[in-house]
Parts: C-alpha cells; sequence; structure tokens
C-alpha cells in the first residue's frame, strides 16, 4: 500500500474527533440511502442549476464520510477538498430535508470543525 | 449426497438463524439507535405548529402534498412507496410462506391469493428496475453511488427474482436448486437487514418519530 503523505495533518486528533461520534456518525452513514432525494430542499443546489456536487448526502459523504472511510488518515489536499465540499458548497443553513431523518448538517458541521483545527478553512482575508 | 446435506441446511438450520439474526439485530439496532437520543431538556419551542393531518379540505391535503418531497419528487415518491409496500406485503402474505409457517410453529397469517402476490412481485420488480437504471443514468445520483449501493439492491430484489422463477416453475426440471436459491437469497437478505444500509428501515422509525425537529412526524419529544 503506498503511503500518504499526512504531513502537517494531526491525524491522531482527528481519529479522536472521529471517535468521539463514532456511533450516530456511522450509523448516519450506512443509514443514508443514498437516494438524493435531499437534494431539491438545499437552496444552493438549486442555485448552482443542480449541480450533483451541492446535492446534500455528496457533501457529507465527500467529506464527513470520506473522513471515516479513511480513519483520519488523510492529507492537506484532501482537507482542502473536504473544505469546498462543507463551506463553499454549503451555508449550514440548516434547511435540508431527509426522508429518513439524517442530520446532515451535524455532519457537515463535525467535518467543519475537524478541518478548522487542522488549520483548513476558508481565508476570506487572503483569497 | 454432499449437496443434499447442503440443501437441508439451507432449508432449515439457516432459516432459523435467519429469522434469529433479523429480530434480534433489529431490536439490538434498535436499542443502540434509541440510546442516542436523550430526554430534550428544554421547553420544546414549536416554530411551526402541526397541522391536524385528518380533517381539512381536499384542496387543503393537496396542498400540503405540493409543498411536501412529494411535490418536489413525485414520480420517485410514488415508486418508492409501491416498492416498500410491496417488499413487506408479497412475502408476509403469501400462501406459500404461511403454508410453510404453519407447518413450521402451527400458526400462519392471513394469505392473499396466488396471483395477487405474484402481481406484487412483478410490480416490485418493476420499481427494482427503476431504482437501478436511475442509479445509472441520474448524474446526481451516480455521483453518489458505490458498487454497496448496487449489491443492496440486488440483495433486495434476489428473494423476488427467485420466487418469482420457483412459482412460475420457469426451470421446472431444477425446481429444487430454483427453489434453494431462493430460499438462501431470502435468508441473506433478512439477516442483512439489521446491519447493511437496510438499517434505515430502523433509523427512520427512531428519528422520524422521536426527535424533535421540523420534520418529526411523531411525539418527538427526545432531542440527540
Ligand atoms: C426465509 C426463508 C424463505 C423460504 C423457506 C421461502 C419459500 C418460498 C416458497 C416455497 C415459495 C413458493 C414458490 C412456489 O410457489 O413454487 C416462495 C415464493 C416467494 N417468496 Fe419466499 N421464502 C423465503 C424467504 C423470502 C423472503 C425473505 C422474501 C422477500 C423479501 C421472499 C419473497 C417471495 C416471493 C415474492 C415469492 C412469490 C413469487 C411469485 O409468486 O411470483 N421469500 N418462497
Ligand atoms: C419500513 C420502513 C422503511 C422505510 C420508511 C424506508 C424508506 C426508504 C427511503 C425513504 C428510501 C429512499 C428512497 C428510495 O431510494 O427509494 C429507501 C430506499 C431503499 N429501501 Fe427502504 N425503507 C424501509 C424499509 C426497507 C426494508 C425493510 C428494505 C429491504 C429489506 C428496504 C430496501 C430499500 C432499498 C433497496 C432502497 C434503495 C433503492 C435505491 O437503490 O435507490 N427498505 N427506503
Ligand atoms: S441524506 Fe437522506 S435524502 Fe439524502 S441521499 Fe441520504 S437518505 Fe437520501
Ligand atoms: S445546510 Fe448546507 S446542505 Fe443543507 S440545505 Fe443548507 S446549504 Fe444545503
Amino acid at each position: 500500500m503506498a503511503k500518504i503523505n499526512t504531513a502537517g495533518v494531526d491525524t491522531e486528533r482527528v481519529k479522536e474527533r472521529l471517535d468521539e461520534h463514532k456511533t450516530k456518525m456511522k450509523l448516519s452513514l450506512k443509514a443514508c440511502a443514498h437516494c438524493t432525494l435531499c437534494a431539491e430542499s438545499c437552496f444552493l443546489y438549486m442555485a448552482r442549476d443542480k449541480d450533483p456536487k451541492y446535492t446534500p448526502s455528496y457533501k457529507f459523504l465527500n467529506s464527513i464520510g470520506l473522513l471515516y472511510k479513511k480513519k483520519g488518515m488523510v492529507d492537506k489536499v484532501t482537507l482542502g477538498e473536504i473544505r469546498d465540499n462543507v463551506w463553499e458548497r454549503c451555508a449550514l443553513c440548516t434547511r435540508c430535508y431527509c426522508p429518513l431523518g439524517i442530520n446532515i448538517p451535524e455532519m457537515i458541521a463535525l467535518a467543519r470543525s475537524i478541518c478548522r483545527e487542522q488549520g483548513v478553512y476558508p481565508r476570506f482575508d487572503r483569497e | 449426497m454432499e449437496t443434499s446435506a447442503l440443501f437441508d441446511f439451507i432449508r432449515g438450520p439457516l432459516a432459523w438463524i435467519s429469522f434469529i439474526v433479523f429480530f434480534l439485530g433489529l431490536i439490538f439496532q434498535f436499542y443502540r439507535f434509541f440510546n442516542l437520543t436523550k430526554k430534550n431538556p428544554h421547553v420544546i419551542y414549536n416554530p411551526r405548529p402541526r397541522k391536524k393531518i385528518t380533517g381539512g379540505s381536499v384542496q387543503d391535503f393537496i396542498k400540503r402534498a405540493s409543498l411536501s418531497v412529494f411535490g418536489v419528487n413525485p414520480v420517485m415518491v410514488i415508486v418508492t412507496t409501491v416498492f416498500h409496500l410491496c417488499l413487506i406485503i408479497a412475502p408476509v402474505f403469501l400462501l406459500a410462506h404461511n403454508m410453510l409457517l404453519k407447518n413450521a410453529i402451527g400458526i400462519s397469517l392471513f394469505s392473499f391469493s396466488e396471483s395477487f402476490v405474484d402481481t406484487l412481485t412483478v410490480i416490485f420488480l418493476f420499481c427494482g428496475l427503476f431504482f437501478l437504471l436511475r442509479r445509472i443514468l441520474v448524474a446526481r445520483v451516480r455521483a453518489i453511488t458505490d458498487w454497496n449501493d448496487y449489491f443492496i439492491l440486488f440483495l433486495a430484489t434476489a428473494p423476488f427474482i427467485t420466487g418469482y422463477l420457483a412459482y412460475h416453475q420457469t426451470f421446472a426440471d431444477h425446481y429444487r436448486l430454483v427453489i434453494s436459491l431462493h430460499i438462501l437469497a431470502g435468508e441473506l437478505m433478512l439477516m442483512a437487514v439489521p446491519f447493511t444500509k437496510f438499517v434505515h428501515m430502523v433509523f427512520f422509525f427512531v428519528f422520524r418519530f422521536v426527535i424533535e425537529s421540523e420534520y418529526s412526524l411523531g411525539k418527538g419529544d427526545r432531542t440527540w
């Protein structure tokens, strides 16, 4: 297995954060039917010409879902991609609707919090 | 006669094992999910008091429906409702299943006619085909689809495909093989329910009914 370059990422701390919320997050990730019924409830999805990358489930699967899948072993580039999913593509307005009752904003918020701890967040002052 | 022993195992002990795994697994997962919730310590602030579901004019009802997910995705909501109803009604009220149940434990449920259940089976399979095509063709669904989604869809439809083939004696010379595959498929699906994506069934009942939110369907007096 190729070793990933986790330089600059405190993977132990990421793992710790993931473990704190493990039961709920993993059950939520498992229960998601991957049906995309949540898509239209997101105003950003509607405003971005229904770009699939704005589907709420796409955003939590490719952020917190990815972190659990990799068990916290992520590099800076991946964290940057997660950042785009949880900040650029989500305003955390908490209006998404999932028929199963999955708490999408909470999942995205946790991904944000983990990224922020690792120094990955939008720098409006610089960008 | 090695294969025969395998068939006997599939029809006998494995059937019991799968029922036990199914029911105990569901109870276990329900317990785990429920344990994630706690009594809401705050006074419930309800920004949008729930309208009475009963009563109201037909127009009111249509207006409510059109504002819900039904109004946004009518086809999907209809197909998924039919899919899930068939998924439960067809096997539970099937004469062949109830006869086996009667032989095994002496009690059985009411059964619909075989032709009716056969129709439900076909409808179910068309709904499954709809989901499959949607997964392949709709960009936003494809974007979040992985091999597990196809596997789960296969696991859910396999008992129906094999049950259909057995009932119609499509491969009459190999009936024993077909029915064994059916039973195996049914058992695998049952055992998978508590531990795979199928667990959304438990999730739905806990989180849409128990948790307080603007979308809760029940009393919703707990939080998480
Ligand atoms: C667990 C043990 C199971 C046993 C022993 C079993 C046994 C049978 C038998 C004997 C038949 C009748 C075939 C015929 O008429 O020749 C049948 C049909 C059928 N089974 Fe099962 N089954 C099992 C599980 C399941 C499950 C879990 C499902 C679905 C969720 C299922 C769905 C069906 C359907 C839909 C048919 C009828 C198909 C049709 O009439 O077109 N079965 N099964
Ligand atoms: C009784 C409670 C249940 C509820 C409220 C429920 C609800 C839902 C919802 C809202 C979806 C997403 C929409 C869709 O893709 O169709 C879904 C998908 C699905 N459900 Fe259920 N479900 C329940 C039980 C089950 C059970 C017991 C099974 C199978 C054993 C099952 C199998 C599936 C499958 C295979 C899909 C995905 C279809 C696809 O690939 O898009 N469901 N369910
Ligand atoms: S979050 Fe809910 S609505 Fe969105 S894809 Fe998952 S199960 Fe479907
Ligand atoms: S919280 Fe994020 S994903 Fe949910 S509706 Fe708002 S912007 Fe969309």
